[in-house]
């Protein structure tokens, strides 16, 4: 007993003067030292490396906002003024700046959805048949990894869709190591109604949404 | 008054030492690709990057002259370094489905890009990336971001 209270004393006391040094009570005497100002950035908007598709971002700082949306539209940004003008950089332009960066992007992850049939665990026949692609896509990347997600529709409750993603997914786990998959690249999660496919009311059945999504990457 | 600040204040510096010592299991993401030479930084430490090394909530990549390094996040962004480069993954939060998502990238130092995963078309308000002289909020996109002179 006087251990434990007197470990709790201990606790206190260490917290309190993590409390009085981040600034709750006591004042700093030392002088700041001299803070270099944020350096300038420049911000450029890609298209996407697979797609192809440009998307929009906006970018702020204290003094103001941009808006970019078209491929290659850049900003500089710095500590004392709104961002901006908007200037499109040239193809030579981003690969002199970053091509580098870009060279080092990992593969894509790739995504596969397997349905059940109508109140099994048995994959419906098209979804059967994906399982070797899986396998195929598996074997292509250097540093796999295997995420098995488990989604519901939005009948019932969040926990139990939590429940019944989990055991979609561990289903799925079972066809893809008994068709030859490594145990260890495989990770099994669920979403339950959290993330659907096609976006319902809550309570709707949706048999899109009841599915297990299979990311390798 | 002040009274409730300062256990406002001794709750923040509970909140904020609990995650440390019930250090989260679970990865924010894994890096994919290392050329050249490339670090964690991991609580103050350094370790060398390799193919395949789990990356964590706070850790910071970064890349010597001759490195470049590739990540993969658990939703599927993508984020790359390029040499001399700093990104520091300052909050990763995906869990859909207790509907906890968060993502902040901070743009230290150097090039890097971002390709946008499934945190982007499921919230994309919980996504930031912070240069030192701005923030970009992004609506599902690539995005390369140059820090310094």
């Amino acid at each position: 007993m006087a251990r434990s209270a007197r470990g709790c004393a201990w606790l206190l006391s260490g917290l309190l003067a993590a409390l009085l040094s981040a600034g709750c009570g006591v004042r700093r005497t030392a002088p700041a030292a001299p803070v270099p100002p944020p350096a300038p950035a420049l911000i450029v908007l890609l298209p996407d490396p697979e797609s192809g598709i440009t998307g929009r971002i906006r970018v702020s700082n204290e003094f103001g906002s941009i808006d970019l949306s078209t491929p290659r539209a850049s900003v500089q940004t710095t500590a004392h003024a709104a961002p901006g003008p908007m200037r499109t950089l040239s193809d030579d332009e981003v690969k002199r700046f970053f091509g580098e960066a870009i060279a080092a992007l990992p593969p894509p992850p790739r995504h596969f959805i397997l349905q059940f049939k109508f109140e099994s665990d048995t994959l419906t026949d098209a979804s059967a048949a994906l399982v070797p692609a899986i396998l195929d896509a598996v074997k292509a990347l250097p540093v796999p990894e295997v995420v098995i997600v488990g989604h519901t529709d939005t009948m019932g409750d969040r926990k139990s869709n939590l429940a019944l993603g989990l055991r979609r997914a561990t289903a799925v786990r079972g066809i893809l190591l008994s068709a030859g998959l490594a145990e260890p690249l495989v990770e099994v999660t669920s979403h339950g109604e959290g993330d659907p496919l096609v976006k319902t009311r809550d309570n709707t059945a949706e048999p899109r949404n009841r599915r297990v999504e299979i990311t390798v990457r | 008054m002040s009274g409730l600040r300062c256990l406002v204040g001794l709750a923040m510096v509970v909140g904020a030492v609990t995650p440390v010592a019930a250090q989260q299991p679970v990865p924010a993401g894994h890096i994919k690709t290392v050329s050249g030479s490339a670090a964690i930084v991991r609580a103050g430490g350094t370790v060398t990057a390799r193919p395949g090394d789990p990356i964590y909530a706070t850790d910071t990549l970064r890349t010597s002259a001759d490195g470049s390094i590739g990540v993969t996040l658990r939703d599927d962004t993508r984020v790359s370094l390029g040499p001399n480069s700093e990104v520091k993954v300052d909050r990763y939060v995906y869990s859909p489905g207790e509907g906890g998502l968060g993502m902040v990238l901070k743009f230290v130092r150097g090039v890097a890009v971002y390709v946008s995963g499934r945190m982007a078309k499921i919230a994309p308000d919980s996504i930031r990336l912070e240069a030192p002289s701005a923030i970009v909020g992004v609506r599902g996109t690539t995005v390369a971001i140059r820090v310094g002179d």
